[in-house]
């Protein structure tokens, strides 16, 4: 199985890094998170009554630079290949292969995006304790392919699903922890407990036990969403 | 999709090729699919294959004809298994050929990166999908767009690759989707030649097209309407 999805799985994953705007957001999201949508993030919060700081701002924006490049890139490695991939299937590499090197394109692609935004938030900050942090962006990605391919399950439409990605994205970062004094807008988020152990990071700060196996299981459970996501996309339709 | 009701024959000539008439490498019978559109109340239900049933037997020519919207597409699909019927049964072998209406591929991997991925899927080894690619891009006259991207390519070599895709591993049963669109005439007759060739030496092939100009290549030619087949 493995000889016939790893080369797949990069072709995928190379069809995507071919785009040159794709290329130039890669670098140009992460900067202009952590630079300018952290300040933004922090004086929100500072009118919503909300506690985040701005060194904490400055650590979740990097988050969710990771979380918002790797939905969209999920969203569209869906909505864009769709015939593609099930005639794939179909001439014999089958559903389960196609999903399984599909996931494993939107992993590589998520590390990528959450290594350059980990590079830029050490480069404008400092981080206390990096492999923390670098965990936390990481879920924040993972998590959102989830959220992306979900979206591209059901909504083909490339306008339609961004601006779904994109309503689910505000909403979850205006109302992580300590963006308000009452506890955010939304009392539970997919992100909650990855922004709790992205500010703690970021802070010099570390993170109960708990917490981290709260947020493997959520990233998990979206990874395994996204998995699902694909195969339904490449399998016969009803 | 516009439901059509009744059943009507109309007599075509085909031609008497002595090749038609091996085993059966295809066989649909009682095909019936309806699609549900739009949300109430502008819920609709389109009835759209009502009891297709036809078969393509081995070095055979078979052509499908019918209006636009006819549903001859939807019954490719089923036929080739990308779209589940609401009844009936097909019977066709693994190795199968499908090349779609609309090309079905990746805008930014090149004409070599779609041979390697579709050689994985048919499980070629690297020496049977070299001499299965070098002969199609013969054949179709396309060796010096190996390098480009789909997206680089004009809608005729698009269409070239998507037919090569569907004849590199030599399939038991081909089939076509409109399968000319956007061919230039002398492309237009090779693939006629090509067809023939395969024909010939045994393989199915069955061709959808809302237009069949060349019928007397064909051995025998369908006629879908209202959501049924009619041998003419």
């Amino acid at each position: 199985m493995l000889s016939a999805t790893a080369p797949t799985a990069a072709s995928f994953a190379r069809e995507h890094l071919r785009t040159p705007l794709t290329l130039v957001l890669l670098l140009a999201i992460p900067v202009f998170f952590v630079l300018i949508f952290a300040s933004v993030l922090g004086e929100f919060a500072d009118a919503l009554g909300g506690t985040l700081a701005q060194r904490a701002a400055t650590a979740i924006s990097a988050g969710w630079a990771a979380a918002f490049l790797s939905g969209t890139l999920a969203f569209f490695q869906l909505s864009s290949s769709r015939g593609a991939d099930r005639r794939l299937a179909m001439a014999g590499l089958g559903p389960t292969r196609v999903a399984v090197a599909r996931i494993a394109a939107a992993l590589a692609l998520g590390v990528t995006v959450s290594a350059v935004a980990f590079l830029t938030l050490w480069l404008r900050s400092g981080i206390e304790h990096p492999l923390h942090a670098a965990v936390a962006i990481f879920a924040f990605a993972a998590i959102y392919i989830g959220i992306g391919a979900l979206v591209g399950a059901v909504i083909s439409a490339p306008l339609e699903g961004s601006l779904l990605i994109v309503l689910v994205f505000s909403v979850d970062a205006f109302s992580g922890p300590q963006m308000t004094n009452s506890g955010g807008i939304l009392g539970f988020t997919p992100t909650r407990t990855a922004a709790d152990l992205l500010i703690a990071a970021g802070g010099g700060q570390g993170s109960p036990g708990g917490d981290w196996l709260g947020v493997a299981a959520i990233a998990l459970g979206a990874l395994t969403i996204a998995l699902a996501a694909f195969w339904l996309a490449a399998r016969t339709r009803s | 999709m516009t439901p059509r009701t009744g059943i009507a024959s109309q007599s075509i000539p085909v031609a008497d090729h002595e090749s038609a008439g091996g085993r059966r490498v295809l066989g649909v019978s009682g095909i019936e699919k309806r699609f549900h559109r739009g949300i109430w109340p502008r819920r609709r239900t389109i009835e759209v294959l009502k009891g297709a049933s036809f078969e393509v037997r081995s070095g055979e020519l078979v052509g499908l004809v019918g209006e636009n919207g006819s549903g001859k597409s939807t019954l490719m699909q089923i036929v080739v298994g990308l779209l589940s019927s609401d009844s009936g049964a097909v019977e066709r072998p693994d190795r199968l050929g499908y090349c779609p209406q609309l090309p079905m591929l990746w805008d930014k991997l090149t004409v070599d990166e779609h041979f390697e991925l579709f050689a994985r899927a048919y499980d070629l080894d690297d020496d049977a999908s070299e001499l299965a690619v070098g002969g199609l891009l013969g054949e179709l006259q396309f060796e010096r767009y190996r390098s480009y991207r789909v997206e680089e390519l004009s809608g005729g070599t698009r269409q070239k690759l998507n037919l090569a895709l569907a004849l590199m591993h030599e399939p038991e049963l081909l089939l076509l989707d409109e399968p000319y669109t956007g061919f230039d005439w002398e492309t237009y007759m090779r693939f006629w030649e090509m067809s023939e060739r395969r024909r010939d030496a045994g393989m199915g092939i069955l061709i959808v097209s809302h237009l069949l100009a060349e019928r007397e290549r064909l051995d025998t030619m369908l006629e879908l309407r209202g959501g049924r087949i009619c041998t003419c």
